[in-house]
């Protein structure tokens, strides 16, 4: 069941085409890569989805609701949840406090925004640190940040812009770990990576993006053995065989 | 028999030592306060020097919570000077008691909130600034031009006095300082307790997300414009407030003076000095800056011009060295305080977080 | 159309041309180094103080005592942007600082500034009288006052000659790459710090240059400066950040809007109407006229 839709979108910025004619359409519970080289599109496509840019053409829908041009924090009350490229802490607050914020989106007391901060910090396993604050953090502790703060809003669909931008292999497996972890609570993910073997082994779908238009579309096997992706951005080392 | 018990047990817990510091501080300093109308009875002076620390700080507190939002106002002391005037001229004018005109005098203010607010509310920081700057300036116009606004006369300018009307609580006039003191007092420590509880609740934690990073905080859920709008016509209608306090105490209002820009300057520079996106820094700045300013006052009344320069080099130094106040090194030292002597157990530093923590 | 009308019109148009060398200064400052210098007004009077004591004190004549002023203007620019300005530069460790700040920080300059002058020169009106120019030219039925038009040829070769320093030098060059994109301007080798002060000191040398050309006529009083200063914000943002010609469109326009208004109303309603138009400008179209930098 899909449960998100994007139909024949388009944006521009001036003179460029950034976002082409996109269809797309995200699964529930999948695990969705969105692959392409940097200037695809990729972001673009995210801030048209979470709000923050308004579609030139084209429809944006969310659980079979038309949720095109609504702002940004519309779209989250909606359900879907997003992180940063770059990451956005609240750098004077702790931890616990940064995820609260995103806890009242599903709660009215300050106690119930605990709670459910508090969840989300043990998914993604941030218990022990909660009262580190945002300037203190180290890149692997905030990308995890924002993924617990999205998390915490009750999302039932994240947009996670290269969550393993600036980690080491060890970090990343623990961090795709986690990723998993929230994939088996039955939370929808579409991630944008351009570590290969990340997207290979996480996502059960992957979609290729180039110059605004998406490219190709596919099980992992499927995009990387098309000689297309191999062309335009894989190399060959990353093939699956058989 | 219950009382008794009830006092029993917060004695045991001061004894204990349960309580964080900072609340013991609190209680210490306003009982302290109480006391002084009664201790210097015969010196008004300094109960008048007090009375003006509260009103400061209480202007200045007012000013902060769009601070805690991320903006800065510019020109706040336009709505200090709308609170002043709907009082004064309801009263002087047509006769109508400062305890009912005190309401229209909020309702006027937030009125002046909402003309400037909405159309400003995508405007970035020094962009709300300069547009609150102007606003401040085109009410000093109108009130130094006008003079009649239909029926009502506004004075053109000149100064605006209150007839004395001697010892009459129905018109919010007193012939002592008392009242006033404990008045004012009240409202400092409601402004303050105010501040505090907005921090703590749902609307606070939203003000601190859309002022470290407003792209986040929407990513979260939070409209950053109608949070930033109720931060700002909460500080308008708490500060047209003081303003009619103020009109009622010093019975005098000087548009030239107040309205003006270094009077806007000046609630900043106090704001600042203490911690301009604290909850209790704009008031612990009031408690520097006022009585430095009177010092000022008395050493160099010969040379008026002294104390806006003054002023001057005190924000030119702060903005330089310590532009988030001096409210954070204050706490730092509370908090060490309170481990090394009051409390050096771990279950201080989680409540002290909680309670007194980062503002 | 009446006399009285076009007369009002004209006097603007005269009016604009000093707005406009005050918001080229303020332009030069906020386009490149993207602070807000709030302490404009007074500077401005204070090097007026200084040409009005040159004229005073050892008979120099206003338009000869620039020769003075202005270099002084430029010294003292760059001395406020190294010496106050900057540090705060250092404690971000970037190029490009929160213009709320140094609003703040040149607001208290500003209050520094013009009651320096108020204790040092009390609250007095200074004149200068008898210079150089006096007189005035006949068109019609209109009576310019030369003094007066050549603060109008003084913006126009200001600007004039700021757009070629801009567009047609290598220093300029240097100015509008620091302006464009401080860190790659900074990688090519460019001081960027020493440029900032270079631009600082050249937007108080401009709007000196009209401050003496304005002195044979404009009495002076400690806080005068503010007044002006005020108009040359709404010249800038009228004519958007970062445009020089802009400036002089806007100055002139809001010379005459300012003139005519207080014609039809009086001085005080047309400053209200002046700072309405800022603040319409400012919530619908930020950029203003001809700006260039993003708001």
């Amino acid at each position: 069941m899909a449960i998100l839709e994007v139909n024949n979108l388009v944006k521009r910025f001036g003179g460029l085409v950034a976002v082409h004619d996109l269809d797309m359409t995200v699964n529930e519970g999948e695990t969705l890569g969105l692959i392409g080289p940097n200037g695809a599109g990729k972001t673009t496509l995210f801030n048209m989805v979470a709000g923050y840019y308004r579609p030139d053409k084209g429809q944006v829908i969310f659980q079979d609701h038309d949720i095109t041009g609504l702002k940004p924090y519309e779209v989250c009350r909606r359900g879907i949840g997003r992180t940063f490229q770059t990451t956005k802490p609240f750098l004077d607050i702790s931890i616990l406090e940064n995820v609260v914020i995103g806890g009242f989106m599903q709660a009215h007391s300050t106690a119930e925004a605990r709670r459910a901060a508090q969840d989300a910090l043990d998914i993604l396993e941030l218990s022990d640190r909660v009262e580190t604050l945002g300037s203190e953090l180290t890149v692997p502790d905030r990308k995890r940040l924002e993924i617990a703060r999205a998390l915490a809003t009750g999302a039932k669909l994240l947009l996670l812009d290269e969550p393993m931008a600036g980690l080491t292999p060890s970090e990343k497996g623990h961090a795709s770990e986690l990723l998993r972890k929230i994939s088996g609570q039955g939370i929808t993910l579409v991630i944008v990576e351009h570590d290969m073997k990340v997207v290979m082994t996480l996502c059960s779908r992957i979609i290729l993006m180039d110059r605004g238009e998406k490219l190709l579309e596919g099980s992992p096997k499927e995009v990387s053995s098309d000689p297309r992706a191999i062309t335009a951005y894989l190399g060959e080392e990353y093939t699956v065989s058989g | 028999m219950k009382q008794n018990r009830g006092i029993e047990a917060l004695g045991e817990r001061l004894r204990t030592r349960q309580i964080p510091l900072g609340w013991v501080i609190i209680a210490v300093v306003l009982i302290l306060l109480i006391i002084v109308p009664f201790a210097w009875k015969d010196n008004s002076y300094y109960v008048h020097i007090v009375i003006t620390i509260f009103i400061w700080g209480y202007m200045a507190t007012a000013w902060g919570l769009v601070g805690q939002s991320g903006q800065l106002s510019f020109g706040h002391a336009a709505f200090m000077g709308i609170g002043a005037y709907t009082t004064g001229i309801l009263y002087s004018q047509f006769g109508v008691t400062p305890w009912l005109g005190v309401f229209v005098a909020i309702g006027l203010a937030t009125l002046g909130g909402v003309i400037i607010g909405i159309p400003t509310l995508r405007l970035r920081g020094v962009y709300f600034a300069l547009a609150t700057f102007a606003f401040g300036f085109i009410i000093l116009m109108i009130v130094k031009n006008a003079t009649y606004i239909g029926p009502v006369y506004i004075g053109g300018g000149a100064f605006l006095t209150l007839p004395r009307a001697g010892q009459a609580p129905a018109v919010f006039q007193f012939e002592s300082k008392t009242p006033y003191y404990f008045m004012a007092l009240a409202m400092l420590a409601g402004i303050v307790y105010l501040s505090h509880w907005f921090n703590r609740s749902r609307m606070g934690f939203y003000w601190t997300a859309i002022r470290g990073d407003q792209d986040a905080a929407e990513s979260l859920g939070i409209d950053a414009a109608k949070y930033r709008l109720r931060a700002f016509l909460i500080s308008c209608a708490l500060t047209g407030l003081g303003g009619a306090f103020f009109m009622q105490y010093f019975r005098f209002f000087s548009p030239q003076k107040v309205l003006d820009v270094s009077q806007s300057i000046q609630i900043a520079l106090i704001g600042i000095v203490g911690g301009w996106q604290s909850v209790f820094g704009p008031m612990i700045g009031g408690f520097i800056i006022v009585p430095v300013a009177e010092l000022l006052r008395l050493n160099l009344g010969a040379f008026p011009a002294m104390s806006p320069i003054i002023y001057g080099i005190i924000l030119m130094l702060f903005i330089l060295f310590m532009p988030n106040g001096v409210n954070e090194p204050f706490m730092r030292g509370l908090n060490w305080l309170e481990r090394k002597y009051w409390r050096p157990s771990q279950n201080a530093n989680n409540e002290n977080n909680e309670k007194v923590g980062r503002q | 159309m009446s006399e009285a009308l076009v007369a009002a019109v004209v006097t603007g148009i005269l009016l604009g041309g000093l707005y406009a060398v005050i918001a080229l200064g303020l332009n030069l400052i906020f386009g490149i180094i993207r602070v807000i210098n709030f302490a404009h007004g007074s500077i401005m009077i204070i090097l007026m103080y200084l040409g009005f004591f040159l004229w005073y004190l050892l008979g120099i004549d206003p338009y000869v005592g620039m020769l003075i002023v202005v270099p002084v203007a430029f010294g003292f620019g760059y001395g406020i942007q190294h010496v106050l300005i900057r540090p705060m530069f250092k404690r971000e460790k970037s190029y490009v600082v929160e213009p709320l700040g140094v609003l703040l920080l040149m607001a208290g300059f500003d209050l520094v500034i013009s009651n320096s002058a108020l204790w040092a020169f009390q609250a007095r009106v200074w004149y200068v009288y008898g210079s150089a120019f006096m007189g005035s030219v006949s068109l019609g039925f209109l009576h310019l006052t030369k003094q007066r038009l050549i603060v109008v040829l003084v913006a126009v070769l200001l600007t004039a000659g700021v757009y070629w320093l801009l567009n047609h030098t290598s220093l300029g060059n240097r100015i509008r790459a620091v302006g464009q994109n401080r860190e790659a301007a900074a990688i090519c080798g460019i001081n960027v710090h020493h440029i900032y002060a270079l631009t600082f000191g050249l937007g108080c040398a401009v709007t000196a240059v009209g401050g003496c050309a304005a002195l044979p006529f404009m009495p002076i009083t400690p806080f005068a400066g503010m007044g002006l200063a005020l108009r040359a914000f709404v010249v800038v943002i009228l004519g958007g950040l970062g445009s020089v010609r802009g400036a002089l469109l806007a100055g002139i326009i809001i010379g005459v809007v300012e003139t005519v208004g207080a014609h039809f109303t009086n001085s005080s309603i047309a400053a209200i109407i002046v700072f309405a138009i800022f603040l319409i400008i400012i919530v619908s179209r930020p950029k203003g006229l001809l700006g260039t930098i993003e708001v």
